[in-house]
Order: structure tokens, then sequence, then C-alpha cells
């Protein structure tokens, strides 16, 4: 359970004399580092292991893609994917499925990276996912400003067996709902280890997790969902690894700001599951996830 | 004196061989007079002891100075106000000063042992703000009272003068004027001392901890100053009767209560008001006092803030209650309790508060002129509350608590006017509550609690304070405390990994109820030295051994509320400081009204705490895993000078420090800077008299910049911008400085009616303005990928973003009424 996570929720509303202004500090310069995602999924379409180099913080251009490296992915039954680079996109390496998606469920992947004379590793396993029963709309109601906006939530099992991890995505309108405070993570079905919500259905702020963040030019919120609102629904499964890099993204990249930052903790590297094989080669980050997913889609019909 | 006897004998009998007998019998004769004499003085020694009282409410004035003017011998009065000073028998003056009051003077006859109970009139003051002091008496005074260094104590009235933060006073806020005591900003709960994490503070509160001394996220502290008679504050140099924190020790005595006549008195503000009551149960033996506060800034913003109109609020109250009984002149009982709330609630259903609940019960006896004993028995709490979930269905509602007993027995023998010798125990049993968390899902309870942890701690100690000849005193003592961490429970073991990352859990062992699962203990000498140089200076030096077995964990970037209090276990080892001071103390001026020093400290900490990046410190059973142990160290020099006469006075603090860690698997395992490491520290308050009525008084507050994080790079991982440091570096850079500028005005009511009588309402009104010149104080800088969403294809923009806890000026009435 994150104190940011509970606290943002409600935090950032607060306003009571704190002020806050937009600042350009001097940074410290840094040589750039390698940067690979790779979250591969069964789905049928093109899947993407991205090789990019790192920025300067405040460079707010499109990441360099690395060109030139070899990439593949190996499973423990002896196939191997292999992604070529996209001649449009430099850094971005493909593989195209052709009838069944990647791999199968409880296998483990070793990703293979050569790049510039390194040699990168890094190994995922494939977890489970259950289906998505169902996904409803239901409106606020009650008093106060927000009486008449519409939120949905979706409604799923998990499955008997500790430490099921999942990233729940969502998309409104085709459009994926990727803000920091908008990524909605599982472990089973409840927020955290030592929960202990295995095999019930996902608790209430996981169902609720499919609803945008989103306000509008004057900064007040909006309704979630409205009428002719589609939305798709997608549980991808994370091992215990990628959970934890998530969580960790979560923590430094939700900023509410305001109050809120009396409980945030101070910025710090998140981890990566990616090896460089030369240990004073080239630092790598960035992470490697293999995802079975299950999705189901829904328009709001009032 | 039979010793010594023997002793001459021996000789004597031993010398025979060698000298003759009219020799011998000349020394014998000579011994026996040695002997008559010896015995003759010691059988004509007296003691003269008794209490020390304010002569219009009876209150027992701590630290106030008694002594013989014709001996310069004498002594301080206790934390109960006693004292006890026994010299040879004769005919003497007694003095006895106290600042702000008249000086008593009395001829006594210490031809046998006297009990003289003191009472000191206050000064009338002409002049609000101007103390008169008799410069000579004090000089005595200073002389012939022990070594105390390190230590600072503030009176009420003082206090009650600092401009403070929307027109209400406060104790925190004023210790934060003194030198070695810093924050790091509006916001952040608790105060740093000496480079000392908040949680290395031990706050007393008439001897029972306060585990969270703030309300409303740090802006005020829990003390009332309606009910606060004496603050001292234990930087170094501590006595070896206070252990079980390694930074300083802040000990708050609360008034006994007007044992004279009824008196009412209180205040009405912009943010809270107080309302206080005291007076006698028995005129002269038994007295009250209640103390309330409420606030209800929350109740008039609310048509402002949008939060406050559905349900929110934020919201303190506390109350500070305390009656005591002298059944005899021998004993005297007190009763002293707290209870406090804040209350932070986002809608009417969910939100947190959390507070503290204290009770002490005390027993004060004098076994005869020289044996003062108090036995002390404390109950504390300190717990929050959290609550989500707007219908019943579907809630999470989570509590964490810390509980201890308190058996404390303290003996203060007065062995003659050199020597003041103090021991006793202290006995606590601790029950930690980490998480107690009830998850209702769709109707669904789950109850996700962590095991609670027992525990008890143990301490004995015995200390001596000492005066060689007319320059050199001493402070020596030794305290040894064992900690004992019992079941029912369990306790973790972890994989070694590289440091700096989670550590799994290896196996888990599960102990029976009584069971000892860790135990722990250390020595703890305590040593210090006063030097009178000249009549106008001196200098000081100690050197403190401290051991804490409680554990503020907190990883965020000031010090909250949710913080979890620890205890040592199997893999958390208790916290040791070493620490040395110096200093140079000397007065100036023809009447000593100038007073300048400057003490430097060194302090040397083990087994600190610090954790991984990433750490998950709340509702996780395997907590510990996530804990990183270090060492660190903390030095500088305080200057200090202050003008204690005249209509302009005040003081200036300024301390040069440094504070840092190095822990393994941080910062790539070199030094780094703490969270509040501040290199200056630069306070200034002036106090100014105006005329008879109206005062001024301004602060200005200088600290350098507290460490903080920055990237230096960004990448992005799915559509998501993260922020990287590709030194892996902790604390790399500084915030800009934080200073403020404070006014304050006082208006004091009327003394007298149209028709001359006096009035009895003694009412004042403050006008204050805090951060006059709107500085916008930077709490933190955070970065961003900012609110709006970026389309597909385009990049993430990246910002960073300076959050100001106040950044206007904040003006302030307050109107305060004694009768």
């Amino acid at each position: 359970m994150k104190k940011t996570d509970i606290l943002s929720l409600f935090l950032g509303a607060l306003v009571l004399g704190g002020c806050e202004e937009t600042i350009h500090p001097t940074l410290q310069s840094a040589n750039p580092v390698l940067v690979v995602d790779a979250f591969i999924t069964n789905k049928l379409q093109t899947q993407i292991v991205s090789l990019t180099y790192s920025q300067p913080y405040f460079q707010e251009q499109l990441p360099p893609g690395v060109s030139g490296a070899t990439v593949s992915i190996k499973d423990n039954e002896g196939n191997t994917y292999v992604f070529s680079e996209s001649p449009t996109t430099a850094g971005s390496y493909e593989w195209t499925p052709s009838g069944t998606g990647f791999g199968n469920v409880g296998n483990v992947y070793t990703l293979s990276i050569a790049v510039n004379g390194q040699n990168l590793t890094a190994q995922a396993k494939m977890g489970r996912v259950p289906k998505v029963d169902s996904i409803t709309f239901k409106q606020n109601g009650g008093s106060g400003r927000e009486k008449n906006f519409y939120r949905g939530q979706f409604w799923a099992t998990d499955p008997v067996g500790p430490g099921d991890t999942y990233w729940i995505k969502a998309y409104k309108n085709g459009v994926f709902l990727d803000k920091p405070s908008e990524v909605n993570l599982a472990y089973d079905a409840g927020l955290s280890e030592g929960s202990d919500f295995d095999g019930v259905q996902f608790i209430q702020p996981i169902r609720n997790g499919i609803n945008p963040d989103t306000t509008d030019v004057n900064n007040n919120p909006v309704s979630p969902y409205s009428p002719g609102d589609s939305v798709y629904v997608e549980i991808n499964s994370l091992m215990l690894a990628s959970f934890d890099f998530l969580t960790q993204v979560v923590t430094q990249t939700n900023r509410p700001g305001g109050f809120s930052e009396l409980f945030a903790t101070p910025l710090a590297n998140v981890s990566t599951n990616i090896v460089n094989e030369n240990s004073n080669g080239i630092v790598v980050v960035g992470f490697f996830n293999v995802a079975s997913v299950s999705g189901l889609g829904k328009r709001f019909v009032n | 004196m039979a010793q010594i006897f023997k002793h001459v004998l021996r000789f004597l009998n031993s010398a025979n061989r060698l000298i003759d007998v009219g020799m011998q019998r000349k020394l014998l004769l000579f011994s026996l007079l040695l002997f008559l004499l010896h015995t003759a003085r010691a059988q004509t020694k007296s003691t003269i002891n008794g209490y020390v009282k304010d002569a219009s409410n009876g209150e027992a004035l701590i630290g106030a100075t008694v002594f013989i003017k014709e001996l310069s011998a004498g002594a301080t009065a206790n934390s109960y106000g006693f004292y006890s000073i026994t010299v040879p028998s004769g005919n003497y003056t007694i003095e006895s000063i106290y600042l702000g009051y008249e000086t008593f003077i009395k001829s006594v006859d210490l031809s046998r042992n006297v009990r003289l109970d003191i009472e000191l009139a206050q000064q009338a003051k002409e002049l609000a703000t101007v103390e008169v002091i008799d410069p000579n008496a004090e000089e005595e005074s200073r002389k012939s009272t022990n070594s105390e260094m390190s230590v600072n104590k503030m009176d009420i009235q003082t206090i009650r003068r600092i401009p403070a933060f929307l027109g209400e006073v406060d104790v925190i806020k004023s210790l934060q004027m003194l030198p070695g005591v810093s924050t790091v900003g509006e916001g952040a709960s608790g105060f740093n001392v000496r480079g000392g994490s908040v949680g290395q503070n031990l706050v007393l509160l008439d001897e029972a901890p306060v585990y969270n001394s703030s309300h409303l996220l740090g802006f005020f502290s829990v003390f009332n100053p309606d009910a606060v008679k004496d603050i001292n504050l234990y930087k170094g140099a501590v006595p070896s009767n206070y252990g079980g924190r390694i930074a300083s020790i802040l000990d708050v005595r609360m008034k006994e209560g007007n044992n004279k006549k009824l008196a009412v008195s209180g205040g009405i503000g912009t943010i809270f008001s107080r309302l206080a009551i005291e007076g006698p149960l028995i005129k002269n033996k038994a007295s009250f006092i209640i103390a309330a506060r409420r606030s209800y800034i929350d109740i008039l913003a609310r048509p402002f803030v949008s939060i406050l109109k559905n349900g929110g609020a934020l919201n303190f109250y506390d109350l500070t209650m305390k009656t005591n009984y002298n059944f005899s002149s021998r004993d005297r009982i007190y009763l002293s309790s707290f209870f406090g709330r804040d209350n932070f609630l986002f809608s009417r259903n969910q939100g947190f508060n959390w507070g503290n609940k204290t009770g002490t019960l005390r027993w004060n006896h004098l076994f005869n002129e020289k044996l003062f004993a108090n036995i002390t028995s404390v109950y504390s709490n300190y717990d929050y509350h959290l609550q989500f979930g707007q219908t019943s269905d579907n809630t999470f509602s989570w509590n964490s608590s810390i509980s201890n007993y308190i058996f404390k027995p303290q003996f203060t023998y007065f062995i003659n006017s050199d020597n003041e010798l103090s021991f006793g125990t202290e006995s606590i049993y601790y029950t930690f509550v980490p998480a107690q968390a009830i998850s209702v899902s769709d109707g669904v309870t789950t109850n996700i609690s962590l095991d609670k942890k027992y525990n008890l701690e143990n301490a004995l100690y015995a200390g001596n304070s000492q005066k060689i000849g007319r320059i050199l005193s001493i402070n020596y003592g030794l305290r040894f405390s064992y900690f004992n961490y019992f079941g029912p429970g369990s306790a973790y073991y972890y994989n070694d990994t590289i440091p700096g990352i989670r550590k799994s859990v290896n196996h888990e062992v599960t102990y029976k109820k009584g069971q000892s699962i860790a135990t722990y203990h250390n020595w703890e000498p305590r040593g210090s030295f006063k030097v009178q140089i000249s009549d106008r200076s001196s200098v000081k030096g100690s050197y403190n051994r401290m051991a804490q077995y409680l554990h503020l964990i907190s990883n965020t970037t000031a010090s909250n509320p949710l913080d979890v209090w620890t205890p040592s276990t199997n893999n958390i080892k208790p916290e040791i400081a070493d620490q040395l001071t110096l200093g140079y103390f000397r007065s100036l001026g023809k009447e000593n009204q100038y007073e300048v020093s400057m003490e430097g400290y060194f302090r040397k900490t083990e087994n600190q705490i610090d954790y991984i990046d990433g750490a998950s410190l709340l509702l996780n059973k395997y907590l510990e895993g996530d804990l990183l142990s270090g060492i660190g160290r903390a030095y500088g020099v305080e200057f200090y000078a202050q003008k204690k006469t005249g209509r302009l006075n005040g003081w200036i603090s300024y301390t040069l420090g440094k504070t840092e860690l190095k822990v393994n698997g941080i910062n790539q395992n070199n030094w780094y800077p703490t969270r509040y490491d501040q290199r200056h520290n630069i306070k200034v308050v002036a106090f100014y008299e105006i005329n008879s009525r109206w005062s001024a008084s301004a602060d200005f507050v200088f600290t350098s910049g507290t460490p903080t994080t920055f990237p230096t790079s960004r990448y992005v991982i799915e559509g998501i911008l993260i922020p990287y440091n590709a030194y892996d570096s902790r604390n790399n850079v500084r915030l800009p400085p934080y200073d403020r500028l404070d006014i304050a005005l006082r208006l004091e009511g009327k003394r007298f009616k149209k028709d001359g009588k006096e009035r009895k309402n003694h009412d004042y009104w403050a006008f204050s303005v805090y951060n006059v010149y709107a500085r916008k104080n930077p709490f933190s800088i955070y970065f961003s990928q900012g609110d709006m969403r970026t389309p597909a294809g385009q990049p993430i923009p990246s910002q960073a973003t300076q959050l100001s806890i106040i950044g206007t000026l904040v003006p302030a009435i307050a109107y305060n009424y004694k009768f």
C-alpha cells in the first residue's frame, strides 16, 4: 500500500495557501544510458521491443532510437522469435504474429539484444489472466458537484493461487489511458502483497481504476464517461518483478502536487531487469515483461 | 571520622618503633585534636531545604537559585521546586533569585536543619518586557550553581513575546529560534536538533513521552502555552536520568494550577481559541488547571475552499489537565493528563485523524532534608486512523498505534553543598500496533492486520553533580539500559543481497508469549564539566553516550503523522550516539547585560536507519527487508549573543553545521547529506518596548537550502515519462535557501478603569504578520510529466515544480485575556 496512491487521490484537490510554480533548474549533465522497453503481449498485433537512449531531463523530444541491434526472444521450449528493426522508426524492433499470438502461459522467455558490441539479456515468465466478465457504468449520485458524473468499473475474479499480478489497461474511445495517475496495478485482487485478496473479485479501487483522470481547460474535473463513449478493458499479466517495477514507476511519476507532496517520497531510480553482460559497459534501464492478455469492450448506452 | 582515628592509630603503631615516647605522646595528642576537630566540624553541619514557589499562585519555580551569600554555596530548585543545601552550621543570609521575580533575602539561623519554603514575588513591571536583574545576585548564582551546558531553558514569558504563526504563541516554534535547532520548513512535523532526525528527540510532557508533538502538520505544537510552565531542551550533556533518544531531550513541565485563587485566561484568534481555568481545590495545598484549545479555520474557510464544502475538515483540539495535592509537608501528589486530536477529512467519512493521549501520576516524597524522591507512573499512547470508502460496502480502514506504560522511581540525595547524587530506574513497557487494517470489498470483510509487537525497556542510572573548589564543577554519571523484544510475535530472517535491493524473506520464526526474540543492552556514560575562568566567563565541555531502542521510520520528504514507530528487533539494532561538546561562555557589559557563547559539538552515530530506493513502509509485514543500516556524523559550531536588558533586547544565533550518513547501498556507499542538513542557520529575535502599552517584536530566520535529489535524465517506458539520476546519488542538490521575517505588535490592555481602580482583566491584543516579504520558501521541487494527456506520437513534456507551503504573507489578530 503506497501512501501516495491513497493520498494523491484526495490531497491534490486541497487548496489552502500552498502554492506551486513551474521552474527550470539547472541539472547535472550525464552520459546517456540505453533504454529497453520490452512489454510483449500475446495479442494478435505487432509486438515491439524499443531500444532508445535516455535524454537530458528537459529535452522534450521523442527519444532517439538505437539502430543496428540484433533483438530476439527465446523460450524454454526452444522457439526463437526474431525482432527486426522497422524501416520507418529507428530503434523499434518488431515481430508480427501470424495466426497465434506470442508465447504461452507458464513459459519462461529470454530476451537477447546485441547492440554496439554489448550483449544485453533479460528473463520473463508469462503469467495467467482471468477474463473480464463485464463492464458497467453508474452515475455518482448523492450531493456535490460530481453527482451527474458517470464512472465505469469492470468485473473480473482473480484465480485462486496467491501471487498473480496484473496491469489493467483501459482505453477510452481507442485512446490508451496512460497517465501516471491512471496506471492500475493489482496483486491478486488487491492492491499489494500481504493484503490477502486471492481468488476473489477485484476490489473496488481496482475496478474503478479504468476511469480517466481528466480535467477541462479550467482545471475542473469532467465526467469520466459520458453516454456514447466506449471503453476497452485489458488485463495484462505481470511477473512479480514487473509489478514492483511499475509500482516504483507510479511512486516516482504520479505527482498530483499540493499537499500530497508532504507525503511524497524523494526521487529515486526505478528498478530494471535488463542486464548488460559486460558489467563495465553502458548502463541499461527499462523492463522486459511477457504478458497474456484478456480484454472486453463496451459502449456506454444510457 | 572513626576511619581517620583508625588510620592515626595505625600510623602511631608503626611509627612507634621509630620515635621516642615523648614524641609519641605529642603525636597522640595531636591526632586526638585532629579527630575532635574533624568530628566537631562534621557534627556541626546543617541542611536548609524546602520548595521555591511563586507567591501569587503557588507554582513551583523550576531552576530557581537558592544560595548562601557568605559561602557562595547554592543549589538550583529541581523540577518540583525542591532545593537542599548542606553547609557548616552558622548564621547566614539566604538569597533566592529567578528571572522575572524580586530577589528574596532572608537571614536564617542554620544552627540546626531548617525547612524554608520560599515564595518569590513577581516583579512589578512598569515596562512589560524589561526584566530588572540584580547583576551581582545573578553573578553569584551563576558561579555557585551546577555546570549546565547545551541546555536551553525557555521561560514562558519569552515564548509569549516571539511573533508566532497566525498570532498564536507556540513552544516549539520558539525553540526553533535557538542555536542548533531547526526544521525543514512549514508542513514538517517535529524539529531537528544538531543534525539529528525528528525521531531522535525525546519529547516529554510531565514525563510522558509524546510521539508526535505537532498539530496541523507541523504548524503548531501540542503544547498549550496556557498550561506550560517550564521548557528545557537538552542538546548535549544529557544527565544520566534521561535516555532513550540520541539527539535531544525536550522536557516540558506543566503548571500545577494557581493554588491561591481562581484564574481564567484564554485567547481568541483567527485560527483557534483557547481557554484555561485554574484554581485552588484546597487553598495553598491543592490546585488544578484545565486548558483547552480548538481550531476552527476550516469552518471559516468553508465558503472558499471546495473540499471543505463536501464535508471536508482540517482541525485540531487538545485538552491539558493537571491537579496536585500536598498532603503533608513531605508529600505531594500530581496527576496530569493530555488529550489531543487532529482531523483531516477529505469528505464526510473519509480521511484520517491522529493524536496523543498521556496520563502521569507522580508522588514526591521527602525522606529527610537531603533525600528527595519522585515516583512516576505514566501511560502514553499515540495513534492514527485512516478511513476510505464512501459506502459501507466498500471501505478501507487502518489504525496504527504505539502505547506505553512507564514506571520511574527517581531519587536525589543532596549529600552536601558540593555533591548532589541522583539515582533511579526506569521501566517502559511498549505495545506497538503497526497496522490494524480492515478492508470491506463488496460487503466482504478482510482483515489485513500486522502482528503487534511487545517490548520492555529498562534502565538503571546513577550520577553525581560535584563542585570542586570555587572554579570547577563536574557532572558524571552512568546509565545502563536494557531492551527486550518478546513474543507473542514472529521474527523474520532475510536473505543477504546486494545492498540497496529489497531483501527477501528466508524464514519466519514464531515466538510464544513472553519468549524473548531479541535483547540488547548498553552502557551509557555521561560526563560534563564547567570551569569558571573568571567572574564572567566559563568553559564547559561534555561527553555523552546515548542509546535509542525505538525508531521513527519515514522515507518521505518531511516527517508527517503517518510515520511508523518501530522497536529494535532481531534485524534492527539500537541506534547509538557518542557526542562531544566544548564551549565558551561569557557575560559582557557593566551590568552583565550581554551574554555571548560559542559551543562546538560532534556526534557520531551507529545503526542509523535508511531505506532502499522504492521502499514500501506502510502495511508491510516485511518492512525490515526495505531498511538499510549505516553510520552518521553531525558536527558544528553554535554562536549565540543575547542582550538581556533595555528597551531593545533580544538575541542572535548562528549555527554552522553539517550532518551526513554513510549507508551501504545508498549513494554508491559514499557519505551523503541527510534531508535536514542545513549548513547555515541564522536566527535573529528582537523585542522593542515602544511605551507602557505598545511593544513590538520581530524575528528573522535564514537557513541554507535542504538537500534533495534531482534527476539528470529521462526515458519513456510504455508511454510514461520516468526521471533518472545517472549517478545513482541521493540528496545531490540543494533547494533554494529558506528565509523569512515576521513581525508582531502587542497592545497591552489598560491597567486602570476610568474610576482609577485596577482592572481585573489583564488582556492584550496581538497583531502579527508572518512572512512579511511574502517569500515563497520552497518545501520541495518535484519532477513530472505535467497534467495534460500527450497524444500518441508526440514527445512527452517534462517539468519541474516548486512547492511552497506558505507562499504569501499571513496576517493575524488575536485577543488574549486573563482574570
